[in-house]
């Protein structure tokens, strides 16, 4: 099966930024809006798993990738189950990050229960 | 008319404006006698090479800079040099920082210096300065061009960079910059281990702490207050040390403002409720260990703001780091949290990077 494939450094920017794009450049808004979710919509569509590599870039701050995987719950609604089954995650450079994602994630989902 | 001018009313206020016109008058006539008396047998060319070179600052108000001049080791004495100037800051006045009996200064002081010098000078303030007599302090003040800035005027700028091509480089800006913090790395990098590494932990403290300044620095508008950071580099030790400040509300005043609708709001009394702490010490180690967050979201800890830096910190990303905020002094390597006598109006952060920290291979 086909999977899409997403580095964070190659298809957006080797420096990540803030959360909001008012904040500053590359925000995780943005990377939100013009990268992941219209990859992840597609693979949660099409039924295909989908692999982020966060490996490659300056670093993170926590809100970037706290936008940008929490906001694929909280902002465009996609189906946390769906993303959880389908999504794989490379971070061998900070290992720590694929904890941080996944509890992204899942907050989102408590909160949208609400 | 002029019977209005001459009842009970006006009578009264004319009696007491005369009255501090001659004390005026009194008090001009004593200066002049004075500065008569000590021009006395002053040629007029004396006289005025006395006033371009002589007391060119007389009427600058005098603050003296600590003599231990480092925010580290010396924070109160530090907070109180701020404070003076501050004030003096709110009221407009000239100032002339007195820095001849500094004995020693260290880099962290240096951002504070400079970015203070140019609030000053950017709202068109007088500011001026003596140097050290110590030779390794004033050493220290040329390699940062502080002297070289000290007649220089500056514009009220979103943004600022100083100390170009020298080992002490300071930038200024309002919103969040990951690309410079990227360049900043790769410099540091190159004074640490020869070569171009990626240093996470550190791009993650610089990220985290110019969010906290956009957001929380100023309650009533985002965006409106200048992060300062001061990078020095230690050839010789293999060392990089970062200072940044801003001088917002501090972390403790924020957390207070907060408003209704923020996950923050009356965090301060919820905590109050499950955790025991006495001072704004207790509370920053539970901001720090991630304890504050858990309580406000009531979910698991998930690394934000200064949490996440105090992360990148136990992971050997980073080392040494300070922070002063409000009335409280922390040393996280040495788990030191302490109450300072007077309170900073602000945050400031240092750390370092050396070569036992964490560091990936590779440009990115």
């Amino acid at each position: 099966m086909e999977k899409i494939k997403i580095s964070i450094r190659k298809d957006f920017s080797p420096t990540p930024g803030p959360r909001y794009i008012h904040e500053g450049k590359f925000s995780g808004e943005l990377f939100r809006q013009q990268v992941l979710h219209p990859r992840v919509s597609e693979a949660v569509e099409k039924n295909i798993p989908f692999e982020v590599d966060l490996d490659g870039t300056a670093g993170y701050g926590t809100s970037f990738l706290e936008e940008s995987f929490g906001g694929l719950i909280r902002i465009h609604g996609l189906p946390y189950e769906k993303i959880k089954s389908l999504m794989s995650l490379i971070s061998i450079e900070e290992d720590y990050l694929i904890d941080d994602v996944n509890e992204y994630l899942k907050d989102a989902y408590e909160e949208s229960k609400k | 008319m002029k019977k209005l001018y001459t009842t009970r009313k006006y009578s009264i206020r004319n009696l007491r404006h005369a009255k501090r016109s001659l004390r005026r008058q009194l008090a001009f006539k004593e200066y002049k006698r004075l500065k008569n008396k000590a021009d006395i047998g002053v040629s007029k060319q004396e006289r005025s090479y006395k006033k371009k070179f002589e007391e060119p600052f007389k009427d600058y108000k005098r603050i003296h800079a600590p003599e231990n001049f480092s925010f580290i080791e010396n924070s109160a004495g530090v907070v109180d040099f701020i404070s003076k100037l501050k004030s003096h800051f709110d009221e407009k006045k000239k100032v002339f920082v007195v820095l001849k009996k500094v004995k020693t200064i260290s880099y962290d002081a240096i951002v504070v210096l400079l970015s203070i010098m140019v609030r000053f000078k950017a709202t068109k303030i007088d500011f001026n300065g003596d140097f050290p007599e110590n030779e390794e302090a004033r050493r220290i003040l040329t390699e940062s061009k502080f002297l070289q800035y000290l007649y220089q005027s500056f514009r009220d700028e979103d943004r600022y960079q100083l100390g170009q091509n020298s080992s002490i480089v300071t930038h200024a800006w309002k919103d969040v910059d990951s690309e410079l913090g990227n360049e900043l790395i790769k410099n540091a990098s190159k004074t640490i281990w020869d070569e171009e590494r990626r240093c996470q932990g550190v791009q993650r403290t610089l990220i985290e702490l110019m969010l906290n300044t956009n957001n929380h620095a100023d309650d009533s508008k985002k965006g409106e207050k200048h992060w300062w950071l001061s990078v020095h580099h230690d050839k010789v030790n293999k060392k990089v040390s970062f200072a940044f400040i801003d001088f917002g509300v501090g972390v403790f005043t924020s957390l207070n403002n907060k408003r209704h609708g923020s996950k923050f709001f009356g965090i301060v009394d919820k905590l109050k409720e499950r955790v025991k702490f006495g001072s704004n010490a207790d509370l920053l180690r539970l901001i720090m260990d991630g304890t504050l967050h858990r309580t406000a979201t009531g979910k698991p800890y998930h690394g934000k703001g200064l949490p996440g830096i105090n992360k990148a910190r136990e992971r050997n990303q980073i080392s040494n780091l300070n922070i002063i905020t409000n009335d409280v002094h922390a040393s996280l390597d040495t788990d030191s949290f302490k109450i300072m006598s007077k309170s900073f109006s602000g945050t400031f952060v240092y750390w370092e990077l050396n070569n036992e920290n964490l560091n990936c291979h590779g440009e990115n």
